[in-house]
């Protein structure tokens, strides 16, 4: 997995590439807390990712709830039916902020 | 079969003579072999005739299994042995996976419902809610977990059974 941090007026922007799984999720997760430190709105496009596991899920969770308990926005965009079966699974595709293209996440 | 590379997986629509087809694998405890399993599983999946979605649940599973294995019961260490098997029955797949690590908490398996924002406990939530069928026994030699996952249409489905033996 590898990760790659764009900026935007007033969000960062991460593009996310490979697997996430337990042996890369520790990695996207302190990619993920570290930028949240710097925006106000995190986007993390997910478009590349072709699988994501609980852990990676996890990961995501753990974001989303400093992202909220920091009045910033966690917003995931560009998710392909393996990703977005996961979140359906663990019941937080609703819980989540999702977009389809980066146009309309950076719009949310 | 046709082993181009690229090329859709045949489906085997009938057993093999000899009973049920079986493929096996001793595997190292190591998070870095977790994306070969993966592969590995998704084309049996679909060899045997599962749709796509199936065929990436079914994938998910396993590897959460093995990820359960390789935190809990041998807590990550990378040097560890995992017996992995699959046995393509008529109308089901089943795997099942030994380690000779920590005994794992049945209670586990047979979790309470998912706390949405919670941290841990979606790995074996994802086992429970995409296998037909959870059977998790503590033997002298290790730990055995067995999982079954059922051909659309080859038995009804009443829920995920769990069993501790």
């Amino acid at each position: 997995m590898k990760t790659a941090t764009r900026e935007q007026t007033g969000s960062t922007i991460i593009d996310v590439t490979g697997d996430i799984d337990i042996r890369t999720s520790p990695g996207f997760r302190k990619t993920l807390l570290e930028s949240l430190k710097n925006t106000p709105r995190l986007v993390v496009n997910l478009r590349e990712v072709r699988y994501v596991d609980s852990s990676g899920i996890a990961s995501l969770v753990e974001v989303f709830k400093e992202a909220r308990n920091r009045n910033k926005r966690l917003v995931l965009f560009g998710l392909n039916a393996t990703v977005h079966d996961v979140l359906q699974l663990t019941r937080l595709a609703k819980i989540f902020e999702i977009r389809e293209t980066e146009e309309e996440a950076l719009q949310a | 079969m046709n082993c181009d590379k690229g090329s859709a997986p045949e489906r085997l629509a009938t057993l093999p003579p000899g009973g049920p087809l079986k493929f096996r694998m001793r595997m190292a405890s190591d998070p870095r072999l977790l994306s070969v399993v993966r592969g590995t599983v998704s084309e049996l999946a679909a060899v045997w005739g599962f749709e796509d979605e199936q065929c990436r649940r079914i994938t998910l599973a396993v590897d959460e299994a093995l990820s359960n294995i390789i935190r809990h019961a041998y807590k990550n260490r990378c040097d560890q042995e995992i017996d992995l098997n699959f046995q393509a029955h008529a109308d089901c797949l089943e795997f099942s996976f030994l380690d000779r690590g920590e005994a794992a908490d049945p209670s586990r398996f047979c979790a309470e419902p998912l706390d949405e924002i919670a941290l841990g406990g979606r790995g074996t939530h994802i086992i429970r809610q995409i296998m037909d069928e959870v059977c998790y026994e503590r033997l002298p030699e290790g730990n055995l977990l067995r999982l079954k996952k059922y051909l659309p249409g080859a038995k009804s489905k009443a829920g995920p059974a769990f069993t501790h033996v």
